[in-house]
């Protein structure tokens, strides 16, 4: 099976050469989404020998991910895994999830950090935010899921298919779990383990998502 | 009664412009449902307007006309600003489109 990789990339000059270099080996191919970003990302990207694809403005971790969807779909792919440019996950936990996929057990697999392995998330995060964005996933899409907001994941043609990306902002974690479960998509979760370099989402990060999501209830 | 008449006048064109607007294809369901419900209970509060008023006095408000007025203005904003904010986000939308399309061309 033919398992591309997308990482969307804003600003990380810092660490996407050693991104690149930890997930190619195990991959059939690297899809670099660089979104605008004023440093030297692109360039970085394209002179390890990976796809790279330039976005001319800033449009969000979402509008990214759609890029590299539709990129990774028109040439073939048959598992895609949407995988952070931050290099706060491990490589070495891809085949995990393209496992699930590859076996016939999911169309999709989100990567969560509550399931064991050990990831020094904040406590702030752990002990109120996360709870509070699982109860609105199962409020609002009746999803269950232990991550509510975790953007490793591995997904099939048929999922990527199905599952257009249409939040630019960090709304479209809850969008893509929503339309898999609206889908009726055969879904699974995996252990990951998450190195935190930085808080990630705040609280106003979470009020930004949850106007997103509410906005898009009114667009098509 | 006549500014009764006049204010039902305003509420029904704003319906008809939801179907014109739904028949158009211009907004989703779910505007067109949200849009219609909100202009349906503006409708009521014109028709029932003395039992509303009945209603505030008993609790305890005491409301002229210039108040009414100032509170319909205040919902008509409310309904300017997220009309433009839905605007807007359309708009962003195309723009993303715009976007992904030029990063995508001549890479395939």
């Amino acid at each position: 099976m033919k398992v591309f990789c997308v990482i969307p990339a804003f600003n990380e000059e810092e660490n996407i050469v050693e991104v690149i270099k930890t997930v190619k080996p195990l991959v059939d191919g690297v899809v670099i989404v660089d979104d605008g970003s004023a440093d030297k990302t692109y360039e970085l990207a394209r002179a390890q020998g990976v796809i790279a694809l330039k976005h001319l403005l800033n449009r969000g971790q979402g509008a990214a991910l759609e890029t590299g969807n539709q990129y990774a779909l028109k040439n073939n792919a048959d598992i895609i895994v949407h995988f952070d440019a931050d290099g706060q996950f491990l490589a070495g936990e891809i085949k995990e999830l393209t496992e699930l996929i590859e076996s016939g057990r999911a169309d999709i697999v989100f990567g969560s950090r509550f399931l064991g392995r050990s990831s020094n998330m904040p406590v702030f995060k752990r002990l109120l935010l996360m709870p509070l964005a699982r109860a609105m996933n199962r409020m609002l899409f009746g999803a269950r899921l232990s991550d509510p907001q975790c953007g490793f994941r591995a997904l099939n043609a048929k999922a990527a298919g199905k599952i257009k990306i249409q939040s630019d902002g960090m709304a479209h974690c809850s969008e893509i779990i929503g339309k898999a479960f609206q889908s009726g998509l055969k879904i699974k979760e995996a252990p990951i383990t998450v190195v935190y370099r930085e808080f990630g989402q705040n609280a106003s990060g979470g009020w930004r998502i949850i106007k997103d999501l509410v906005y898009s209830k009114f667009l098509r | 009664m006549f500014q009764q008449l006049i204010a039902l006048g305003v509420v029904i064109f704003f319906i008809a412009r939801l179907f014109w607007q739904r028949k158009k294809d211009e907004i989703s369901r779910t505007e067109f449902f949200f849009w219609q419900a909100f202009f349906l209970l503006a409708g009521l509060a014109v028709v029932f307007m003395k039992k509303i008023d009945e209603l505030v006095a008993g609790l305890g408000f005491s409301a002229t006309g210039i108040n009414v007025l100032f509170y319909v203005a205040v919902v008509l904003l409310f309904y300017v600003v997220f009309r433009l904010r839905l605007r807007q986000e359309k708009m962003e939308r195309n723009i993303t489109k715009i976007v992904r399309e030029i990063a995508l061309k001549g890479k395939e």
